[in-house]
C-alpha cells in the first residue's frame, strides 16, 4: 500500500480539521520549515518523529500562532489560521499545549495550575473551575497532590498537571511537543498512559515525540520530519515495519529501531 | 564633659513626631515608587521607543544623581521651573519617589526579565492576553524574586528619609538635629538620634530577611 493510498482510505468522506498547505519558517538563514503540506483529522493521533531540529516543534508553535508561520496557509476546521494577536489568542483558546520543560507556574499549586486558565480567559467562577479541576486530577492520577506546588512534584507528576491544565481549557485540539523528553526513564510510562487514556477517548492530538514504542502503539497517522520537509507519512504499520523512503530507514535505524 | 542625656527624655514629644513621619516619609515614598518602578519597567520593556527612550532617561537621571541633590532641586527648582508648590513633607516625597522609583524601575526590570520565556508562552498558550499573563504569571513570581531588594530598598528609604531634613520636613533627623541646635547637647541628641534609627531599622531588616524566606520560590 502507498501512503498515498493510505491517505486516501484515512481522510475517506472526512474534511481535516487541520490542513497545511506548504508552510514555511525561518529562523534567520536558518529554515526550519521548508514547505511541508499536511492534514490532521479529526479524533487522530498523529505523531511527528524525526531528528531533532527537522521542524517538528516548529510546526506545534505555528499552529497555535505561538511562532507564526511565515510562508504557506494553514486551514482550521476549513477557515485560515489567524494572524493578529487578538485572533490568536481565540485560536489557542481552542488547542491545548504541553511543553517539553512542563512549564507549570511554579507560585500556584497544582490545583490552582488547572484553574488558572478557565478562570481567567473564560471568565468560569473560582468554584466550578475547582471542581472541574478536581476531576481533571483525578483522572490524571493526581488526586492526592492538588495543594502540592510544582516544586513538590516528580517531573512526570508535573507533566500530569500540565496535561489537566490544558484539558481544563476542554480543546478541540492537544498539542505535545515533546512531553516525555525532560523526564527520568521511571516517569514516562506514567504519562505516556495518560496520554493513551486521552487517545482512547478520541481525542484530537499532535504529539512531537521521540517515544517510537507510543507512537506504534498509539498513533493513527505517523509523520517524519527531515530538515524542514516531510520525508513520509502514513498509519504506523507502513511507518515502522515497511518504511517506504531510505530516509525514514536511516532515521529508525539511527535509533536502533528494528520493527 | 558633662553629659546630660535628660536633654532627649525632655524632648521626647518632639522626637516621637519625628519618628512618624519618617515612618510616613518610607511607607507614602515605597506607595507611590512600587507601582511607579512597575509602570517604569513595563514602559522600558515595551517595543514603543517613546515610552522605552522616556523610562530609560528617568532612570539613568535619578539613579546617577545624589538624592540630596534632588531633594534640593524639588524643593528651590520645582515651584519656579514645574510652577508646582507643595509642602515640606509633599517636596520631601516627591524628591524620595523620584529616586526610589528609578531603583525599583531597575528591580523590576530585571524581576520581569529574569521570569523564564516558557512561562509566558505557557500562559498564551492557554489563550491569556499579554497583559493576563504579565498579570498573573510574570509580576506574581517576579515579585517573590525581588522581594529580597525591594525589602533592601526599603530599609535603605528608611534611613535615607533623613536627607530632607535639609528642606525642614519634620522627620526624625531634623527634629533631632533642630534640639541639637536649639539646646548644644551634640553628643547626646547625635546618639539618642542613633539609637532610635537603629532600634527602628534593625527589627525592619530582621523582618525583610522573614519576607525573603517566606516568599522563596523554588523551581
Amino acid at each position: 500500500m502507498s501512503s498515498q493510498v493510505g491517505q486516501q482510505i484515512r481522510g475517506a468522506g472526512k474534511k481535516p480539521i487541520l490542513s497545511y498547505h506548504n508552510v514555511m519558517k525561518r529562523f534567520g538563514n536558518f529554515t526550519a520549515l521548508n514547505g511541508v503540506s499536511l492534514d490532521i483529522y479529526s479524533g487522530e493521533v498523529v505523531c511527528f518523529i524525526g531528528p531533532s531540529g527537522s521542524g517538528k516543534s516548529t510546526m506545534l508553535r505555528g499552529t497555535n500562532a505561538l511562532d507564526p508561520f511565515d510562508e504557506g496557509q494553514v486551514f482550521l476546521d476549513g477557515s485560515p489560521l489567524p494572524t493578529s494577536e487578538n485572533e490568536a489568542r481565540h485560536l489557542r483558546r481552542r488547542m491545548g499545549m504541553v511543553f517539553q520543560n512542563f512549564e507549570l507556574f511554579p507560585h500556584r499549586t497544582a490545583l490552582e495550575n488547572v484553574m488558572i486558565g478557565p478562570v481567567t480567559v473564560l471568565g468560569t467562577s473560582k468554584d466550578q473551575a475547582a471542581k472541574a479541576a478536581l476531576k481533571l486530577l483525578d483522572k490524571v492520577g493526581l488526586a492526592d497532590k492538588t495543594q502540592n506546588y510544582p516544586a513538590n512534584l516528580s517531573g512526570g507528576q508535573q507533566q500530569r498537571v500540565a496535561i489537566a491544565r490544558a484539558l481544563a481549557m476542554e480543546p478541540e485540539l492537544l498539542l505535545f511537543d515533546e512531553p516525555t523528553s525532560a523526564l527520568d526513564p521511571e516517569t514516562i510510562g506514567e504519562v505516556l498512559n495518560v496520554m493513551k487514556t486521552l487517545a482512547d477517548e478520541g481525542r484530537t492530538m499532535i504529539v512531537v515525540t521521540h517515544e517510537m514504542n507510543f507512537a506504534k502503539r498509539v498513533a493513527d497517522w505517523v509523520v517524519v520530519f527531515e530538515r524542514g520537509q516531510v520525508v513520509e507519512q502514513g498509519p504506523p504499520e507502513q511507518i515502522f515495519d515497511d518504511p517506504h523512503t531510505e530516509r525514514t530507514r536511516n532515521f529508525l535505524s539511527h535509533l536502533g529501531w528494528h520493527g | 564633659m558633662k553629659l546630660e542625656w535628660s536633654v532627649v527624655w525632655q524632648y521626647r514629644w518632639l522626637l516621637a513626631e519625628g519618628v512618624l513621619v519618617t515612618i510616613g516619609l518610607t511607607i507614602v515614598t515605597m506607595a507611590i515608587a512600587v507601582p511607579g518602578g512597575i509602570i517604569l519597567a513595563l514602559m522600558r520593556l515595551s517595543k514603543n521607543r517613546f515610552l522605552s527612550g522616556f523610562s530609560l532617561c528617568f532612570v539613568e537621571l535619578f539613579r546617577n544623581i545624589p538624592l540630596i541633590l534632588v531633594v534640593y532641586w524639588a524643593f528651590y527648582v520645582m515651584p519656579i521651573f514645574v510652577g508646582i508648590e507643595l509642602s515640606a513633607f509633599a517636596t520631601g516625597i516627591t524628591a524620595l519617589a523620584l529616586n526610589v522609583s528609578a531603583y525599583n524601575a531597575e528591580t523590576f526590570r530585571a524581576g520581569i526579565n529574569s521570569i523564564r520565556q516558557g512561562q509566558v508562552q505557557a500562559g498564551l498558550a492557554l489563550g491569556m492576553s499579554r497583559f493576563q499573563v504579565l498579570r498573573e504569571i510574570v509580576l506574581p513570581q517576579a515579585f517573590r524574586r525581588i522581594m529580597p531588594i525591594l525589602a533592601s530598598t526599603w530599609v535603605s528609604l528608611f534611613k535615607d528619609t533623613s536627607l530632607v531634613s535639609v528642606i525642614a520636613v519634620g522627620d526624625l533627623a531634623h527634629n533631632a538635629l533642630m534640639v541639637r541646635s536649639q539646646t548644644f547637647r551634640v553628643l547626646e541628641m547625635l546618639t539618642a538620634m542613633a539609637l532610635i534609627y537603629w532600634a527602628l531599622g534593625y527589627p525592619q531588616a530582621k523582618l525583610a530577611d522573614w519576607i525573603r524566606k517566606k516568599f522563596e520560590v523554588k523551581e
